[in-house]
């Protein structure tokens, strides 16, 4: 529920979702649900050459299942609350080690240990 | 071409038309025997044997007119005994000059009579110029040839064998017979000549057009004939073929006898006659056909014009009536030459081609293409007549094409439109597939998924986010941003709230109770399902193995915290172990705490041990951070509590885990237990850098003492003095990024919250503490980083407040003692004492130009320095005032003559090294204005 928690204060921020299939999506966050499916609007891919179907997309739904990364606007993240709020995760046998790509904060790459 | 009644001089004309026959001979045959100009030629031939003549050439009576190019040799009137016409083919025709000449005025007059009127006398006298027009002539050709045999036998040519015709034919031109009949034709003609002759122009034109054209229909048609008369031929021909074909076939394949009755050859030869017949009769309904078509074809090429007329863009060649194909052309032409020998009696009496039904295709062609062109011509017309002045090809191109492409492109969007509304039309058949109340019974179950027990906790980040949000926005809404249910679960909203804002509260209502109806089933069936489970399905299936069943991958990391197995946590189990650390720390630091506070360092009851290791340091922070979140969650509840009983339990519980965390936090283990100290290596980390300031808003200022007392103590122990020294090298580097910003991190966190503290501390304390700093730290390397440079600066502008206080507001201000005042300034000169040679080395430029040679901007990096220099100053006595200035006059001085001397990129620069010079001789009561260089 943390990532679905730090997703809720970001909508309508600049995104970047990278897919597992190295598409690579940035957009307008629009919704977010428990599976972390998400919604995007005014989508523009980066490498809009080699993904010349989807210059025509202008928003998207993803499933949850096909994120590979989700690159956060550094302005709009407060690290040190996300580090708490992945401190007071439950106590669940779950080991869910969560990568978030945070922009523009000397590339930092932030491992949570989740439970 | 007719000259010859200008000066009316017979001679002459005759003369002229003469020389003008023999031009005129494609069109008029002319024989010149008989004549001066003969040859001879004639003498020469062989005539004879013409007596079968008849016999081969056919009947004399009726014979065709083809060879009647002028149609002027027939005679027209009966019972004009002196007619001049002759039958063909039997005598050679004497004709002279006067004749054609005669012939040919008969010719124009003949046509003019037609036209108008021309005089009742030479109607009436039935002269043989009179009424000579075609159409006149036709009918009474029959009696013509009567007549003309008549006349013939009358004549004393007629008689004559051909020799002597020749012989006769020069006196006859030379006599001149002619009758007052043709002598008054030739007047009247020159009476109208002077009206006609424009006309006659004209008429004498379309006359030998239209002889040329007879002659080549006649000569078409003679062409048609014969080739009919071959194809007719071949096909009887092949027809007798065909039979014998059949016929040997049946012979060969079957016995003569066994032919049946419509094989035999007199079953065939009626079969021959009744094809014929058929033949026949398909030829006339073709012909009545052609004769429509050839109606419809008039028709429709009238139509077509018509349309050409209204501007059709359609190329005028390939523009042909639709109900006329390609084949029709070549059927036509069938039907042509199977017609043909029947209408040949009907047809060769000089029917004009123009009236003929049955066109030749290549008539029809020429017809179209003049037709096309006509329309061309006129479409042309049209257009420059609509523009008014007349439009150049270029320009009437460039509209064309302007036109087409403005076509083009309607075309084309229209096209798109009707693409765009299929398409809007296709995915609109799933509109409103799904009713509001579908759509919400959907919201339902989704918001269902998200229910939890603690929407709070759950909802954490969001929650906090939004608060933190809110204050700094300076918002005190208190609107609750998690949706509570009646049951204790709750959905978390978020950051925005409910999103529907324009709901009515009980629709709200009403899906806060529906959603606590799914949740509650769900849950109902949830524990009936593991009830179910437990009892009667569990081994059902025989026994799982392991986890395979699991959707979870397999942890990688298996570190149960619970088990102490390795050495390696044991040892940090003896510090985890709460038990342990509360029984122990407590007496640790009751006794370190007097003795913290009494003296510098007590060496007593020590137990050293070596330093944390950076995963202990870690797993201690991350404990603390647990500990710092759950007070912190306490503190946020704290409005919760009503009543006295419930602040009590708060009380206790909170300061049970405030306890804790000063114990945790390692602030009363003894000091030379380590190197670093406990608390000092818990400091290291970025993270333990951040957490000190949550921690010391729960601490109590005894605690917080302790803690800076600990902190000053052990102050050259800490990472960001250690390797201060980094950051003097301008190379960016890894390690000076990371000193630099675990600099930031301390200065920034750690620093901030003893800030506080030194602002109470009172003299004593803050003699104590430089005292403390100059005992067990290198002064002169504490002094020459950032932080050290900071906190001395800390302590000494305290000082310097506690003297301004003692001054303004005694009554206030706890005074201190003239002890306390002493033992400040005794510490002070040594400290003073200590740092004297090493002034210079102070500015972090002057280090950093002595490990490199970077020119970077100084000025900034050294404004602490300055800062530090005029807090010193301010305590200094005239002496240490004087060796200050001896010590910094150099890096003074240049930055004065750099700022005067206008060495510097900009005034903000030079502003900059002012102030800083300024700052201490400010204290000094001196300005840099007064240095005079």
């Amino acid at each position: 529920m943390l990532i679905f928690s730090v997703f809720k204060t970001l909508t309508d921020q600049q995104v970047t979702v990278e897919l597992k299939n190295d598409l690579s999506i940035t957009g307008t966050l629009k919704s977010v649900d428990q599976f972390l499916n998400i919604r995007l609007d005014n989508i523009k891919v980066s490498d809009e050459a080699r993904h010349p179907h989807m210059i025509a997309v202008k928003n998207c739904f993803i499933r949850g299942s096909v994120v590979r990364y989700v690159q956060l606007p550094a302005d709009h993240v407060d690290t040190q609350l996300l580090e708490d709020a992945t401190r007071r995760g439950d106590n669940s046998t779950k080991a869910i080690v969560l990568t978030l790509t945070i922009k523009n904060r000397n590339a930092e790459t932030l491992k949570f240990h989740y439970g | 071409m007719f000259f010859g009644f200008e000066q009316k001089d017979l001679e002459k004309g005759k003369q002229a038309f003469r020389t003008d026959a023999t031009h005129d001979t494609e069109e008029v045959p002319v024989f010149t025997w008989g004549d001066e100009s003969y040859d001879g030629l004639g003498d020469a031939l062989q005539e004879g044997g013409d007596e079968l003549n008849d016999e081969t050439f056919g009947s004399v009576g009726l014979v065709g007119k083809d060879f009647d190019f002028s149609n002027t040799t027939l005679p027209k009137s009966s019972g004009l005994p002196n007619e001049q016409a002759l039958p063909p083919q039997k005598f050679a025709e004497p004709a002279s000059s006067d004749t054609l000449y005669a012939l040919r005025r008969k010719q124009d007059f003949t046509t003019l009579d037609s036209d108008q009127p021309f005089s009742s006398s030479s109607q009436s006298a039935e002269s043989i110029w009179d009424n000579r027009s075609l159409l006149s002539s036709l009918p009474q050709l029959d009696g013509i040839f009567n007549q003309s045999k008549q006349a013939f036998a009358e004549a004393p040519v007629s008689e004559l064998p051909m020799p002597q015709t020749q012989k006769w034919a020069p006196q006859s031109s030379n006599s001149g017979i002619r009758t007052l009949e043709e002598i008054e034709a030739e007047m009247r003609a020159a009476a109208h000549q002077s009206r006609v002759q424009q006309r006659e122009l004209s008429l004498q034109q379309q006359l030998q057009q239209e002889e040329d054209r007879r002659q080549q229909t006649l000569h078409e048609q003679e062409l048609q004939r014969q080739i009919l008369h071959q194809q007719e031929q071949q096909h009887q021909l092949y027809l007798q073929r065909l039979l014998q074909q059949r016929e040997q076939q049946y012979q060969r394949s079957t016995p003569p006898r066994m032919l049946p009755a419509s094989q035999s050859p007199r079953f065939l030869e009626q079969q021959r006659q009744l094809l014929l017949l058929q033949q026949q009769q398909r030829a006339q309904e073709l012909q009545e056909q052609l004769m429509l078509e050839e109606m419809e074809r008039q028709l429709l090429a009238r139509a077509a014009l018509q349309q050409q007329h209204r501007q059709s863009p359609i190329p005028p060649s390939h523009h042909r009536p639709p109900s006329l194909t390609p084949d029709v052309y070549g059927y036509q032409r069938r039907q042509t030459r199977s017609q043909s020998p029947m209408n040949n009696d009907h047809r060769y009496p000089g029917i004009p081609q123009e009236s003929s039904p049955f066109p030749s295709p290549q008539n029809i062609q020429l017809q179209q293409r003049l037709l096309s062109e006509m329309a061309q011509a006129e479409f042309i017309r049209n257009i420059q007549n609509q523009d008014g002045q007349g439009i150049n090809p270029v320009e009437q191109e460039a509209l064309r094409a302007e036109a087409m492409r403005k076509i083009l492109e309607a075309e084309k969007m229209e096209e798109k439109r009707r693409r765009k509304a299929a398409k809007i039309a296709y995915m609109s058949r799933y509109n409103d597939l799904m009713t509001q109340s579908d759509k919400d019974f959907i919201t339902r179950i989704q918001v269902s998924q998200l229910v939890t027990q603690d929407p709070y906790a759950d909802d954490f980040y969001a929650q906090v986010y939004g608060a933190i949000l809110r204050s700094r926005m300076g918002l005190q809404s208190q609107d609750e941003r998690v949706l509570i249910f009646g049951s204790g679960g709750g959905v978390g909203l978020g950051l925005n709230g409910p999103k529907g804002g324009g709901r009515r509260p009980s629709a709200m209502q009403r899906m806060e109770q529906q959603v606590e109806r799914i949740v509650n089933n769900t849950r109902k069936r949830e524990e009936e399902k593991g009830v179910h489970a437990l009892q009667s399905l569990q081994g059902a299936l025989g026994k799982t193995s392991g986890r395979s069943y699991k959707a979870a991958p397999r942890q990688l990391l298996q570190v149960d915290p619970a088990s102490g197995a390795s050495p390696a946590i044991s040892q940090a189990q003896a510090f985890k172990d709460p038990g342990d650390r509360v029984s122990n720390g407590a007496e640790e630091a009751a006794k370190l705490g007097r003795a913290t506070l009494g003296k510098a360092a007590d060496t007593t009851n020590l137990i050293r041990r070596e330093p944390l290791t950076q995963r202990e340091t870690l797993t201690i922070l991350e404990h603390l951070y647990d500990l710092v979140l759950h007070v912190e969650q306490l503190r946020r509840d704290h409005s919760l509590a009503q009543d006295e009983q419930q602040t009590v339990e708060w009380q206790q519980q909170y300061d049970t885990l405030v306890d804790e965390i000063w114990d945790s936090l390692r602030v009363m283990v003894p000091l030379e237990t380590s190197d670093p100290h406990p608390f000092i290596s818990l400091l290291i980390p970025g993270k333990g850098k951040r957490l000190l300031p949550r921690i010391t808003r729960h601490l109590s200022d005894q605690k917080m003492m302790t803690l800076l007392t600990l902190l000053v103590a052990c102050f050259s122990q800490l990472d960001v003095i250690k390797q201060a020294s980094v950051i003097d090298y301008s190379q960016d580097t890894l390690e000076r990024a990371e000193a630099e910003r675990q600099t930031q991190a301390f200065l920034g966190n750690a620093f901030q919250c003893i800030l506080p503290v030194v602002a109470k501390a009172s003299l004593r304390l803050v003699t104590g503490l430089l005292g403390l700093l100059l005992d067990r730290s290198n002064i002169i390397m504490v002094a020459q980083t950032r932080p050290g440079l900071a906190l001395l600066t800390l302590f000494l502008s305290r000082v310097e407040l506690i003297k301004a206080d003692m001054v303004n507001v005694p009554e206030e201000f706890e005074v201190p003692t003239p002890e306390e005042a002493q033992q400040w300034q005794l510490v002070y000169d040594h400290f003073f004492q200590l740092l004297g040679p090493h002034f210079p080395m102070l500015f972090p430029s002057a280090r950093m130009a002595t490990a490199t040679d970077g020119q970077v901007s100084f000025d900034i990096i050294d404004q602490p320095a300055w800062h530090f220099f005029a807090a010193l100053g301010l305590h200094a006595v005239p002496e240490q005032q004087h060796v200050l200035i001896t010590a910094l006059r150099e890096k003074i001085l240049d930055n004065v003559t750099s700022a005067n001397k206008g060495w510097v990129r900009n005034d903000e620069e030079r502003q900059l090294k002012l102030d800083n010079v300024n700052l201490l001789l400010h204290v000094l009561n001196l300005d840099s204005s007064l240095i005079v260089l």
